[in-house]
């Protein structure tokens, strides 16, 4: 079993994960997979992801921490950097990431990414055209999504 | 001339080939240690500056700034953050850990060195272990605390200041107060404006952290100079508007003699100097505010630059705690951090790591700064 041989970073990381919780982001791990991640992050105030609960998937893979983490949004989310499989567009994710980042910084870094789209990278076009022609209206569709799709319902 | 001080001159004793053993260190903490850059001499070209480490944005969102990344910052300074607290020092508060002096005195009189030989980017896949070495230590006998450099003014001669600051000296020595000082071969230092101010000069006894203050009427009249030449040193960086030298005497006899610098003030025959170079610029209040920009050991007649290392007073901390990160390997945060990246000069590995690292990346964990050599360095092993 994966679980047997699980490196000393992976254990503490989710110690403290468990015990100190960063605001606005749980994260727990299954109990059959202990390299696999339950998310939890809430929207950022003021952004127009507020209010939502957003559901994402941690992978851990057998590289880690040599290699990222694998993350994707599981809550459909109206977001220029991410595609509608929840598939993130995040530097550090990729040609980026660092060993001495975290699963807690990533996914720090993730809802800051909610605070502040950037649609000059986009990884789904048509929202990131959305949002740079019409920033209101798009944000308003953003908002619409949290509330159908992230409620916590 | 005129200047009685550099009569004492001749009394010092020179040593070339000759350096005291160290006592062995006190297996306590040291705040920090500098690193030390063997140069030539003067220095071609000053070398970039320290990355800022005090971003506090702990986020990265695409695309990222350039280096330094906010998001291993976040994560590096934090540990920072922790281990300082943990020392329970009671000058925590009013300094940075960066720049603690209230350290252990044996470790504030050490630094690590390397040979001299500079190595270049390696280009392509990075070579496994080529450049992992282990860090010399250089004991330093006389140590000016930077941050604590003052100009005051001299209540007996208005017009005129002083300079001040908190020392360490293993052995007996000198200081010596240099306005417009220009680096020459072999770490001498000579006044580039002679008639406008002459190096002073003032012995001193040893002892740790004791506070210097130049004597009354031994000071300068700063009105005599630009203030835009106060605040900066010269384009090739070998002069400094303020150049302080302190010296040992080392306690040995030797019969040496340097006859061809014994008429220069700041001639350097002794073996072991540390010069600090700084700028002066006018504060809100309308004084003046020393900035230190560098400080140089001169040791057996190499010539160091000395460099703080990033993340080293967290690890040098007594003991090693499981649950402190400030302690661990951003890897493996398991094993204790003992292995500095350079140039960055980013302490955040176990060697281990280091190792494990180098086969597959050449980026520094921290700073993603291409990484030139690594340096293994044992803080409580002892001196060689």
């Amino acid at each position: 079993m994966a679980n047997s041989n699980l490196p000393r970073r992976i254990i503490k990381e989710t110690q403290r994960l468990l015990s100190e919780p960063a605001p606005g982001i749980s994260a727990s791990p299954s109990e059959d997979n202990m390299r696999y991640f339950n998310v939890m992050i809430l929207g950022p105030t003021q952004s127009p992801y507020e209010g939502g609960v957003f559901k994402l998937e941690l992978f851990l893979p057998e590289e880690y921490p040599m290699a990222a983490p694998k993350v994707r949004f599981l809550t459909k989310i109206y977001h220029p950097n991410i595609d509608k499989l929840g598939r993130i567009c995040l530097d550090i994710l990729k040609d980026k990431w660092s060993p001495a980042l975290q699963i807690r910084t990533v996914l720090l870094s993730i809802q800051a990414l909610l605070s502040a789209p950037n649609p000059d990278d986009p990884l789904s076009e048509n929202i990131a055209k959305h949002w740079k022609t019409n920033e209101a209206e798009a944000v308003e569709t953003a908002k619409e999504w949290t509330r159908l799709y992230a409620s916590g319902a | 001339m005129g200047i009685s001080w550099s009569n004492r001159r001749r009394n010092n004793h020179h040593h070339h080939h000759y350096i005291a053993a160290p006592p062995p260190p006190p297996p306590l903490p040291p705040y920090h240690e500098p690193i030390l850059y063997p140069t030539t001499n003067p220095p071609p070209q000053a070398f970039h500056p320290p990355p800022p480490l005090h971003s506090h944005n702990p986020y990265s969102a695409p695309p990222p700034p350039p280096p330094p990344p906010p998001v291993n910052y976040y994560n590096y300074q934090s540990h920072h953050g922790y281990s300082s607290c943990n020392y329970g020092n009671p000058m925590m508060g009013r300094f940075n850990y960066q720049y603690q002096y209230q350290q252990p005195p044996y470790y504030n009189n050490q630094a690590h060195g390397w040979p001299s030989t500079a190595r270049a980017a390696p280009v392509g896949p990075p070579p496994p272990y080529v450049d992992h070495q282990s860090a010399k230590k250089v004991r330093n006998d006389v140590n000016v605390h930077k941050d604590t450099l003052r100009i005051e003014v001299d209540e007996q001669n208005p017009d005129l200041v002083l300079v001040s600051f908190v020392f360490d000296a293993m052995f007996d020595g000198s200081i010596t107060i240099l306005y417009f000082g220009k680096e020459e071969p072999d770490c001498r230092f000579v006044p580039l404006f002679p008639e406008a101010s002459m190096p002073v000069r003032i012995p001193f006894t040893k002892g740790l952290g004791q506070k210097f203050r130049q004597p009354s009427g031994t000071g300068i009249d700063l009105g005599f100079f630009m203030l835009d030449d106060l605040s900066k040193p010269s384009p090739g960086e070998d002069v400094f508007p303020l150049v302080i030298s302190a010296e040992t005497c080392l306690p040995s006899p030797s019969i040496e003699e340097h006859d061809e610098h014994l008429g220069d003030p700041v001639s350097n025959t002794s073996s072991h100097m540390q010069i600090t170079q700084a700028v002066l610029e006018k504060n809100n209040a309308d004084l003046f505010q020393v900035k230190v920009i560098k400080q140089i050991l001169w040791v057996e007649g190499v010539r160091y630059e000395l460099r703080e290392i990033y993340g080293i007073a967290s690890s040098a901390a007594e003991g090693f705690d499981d649950s402190d990160p400030g302690k661990e390997c951003v890897i493996c945060m398991t094993e204790p951090k003992d292995t500095a990246v350079l140039p960055c000069r980013h302490m955040c590995m176990c060697s281990e790591c280091a190792k494990a690292l180098r086969l597959q990346s050449n980026k520094c964990p921290i700073c993603r700064q291409p990484i030139q050599e690594l340096i293994e360095i044992k803080l409580n092993s002892g001196d060689q």
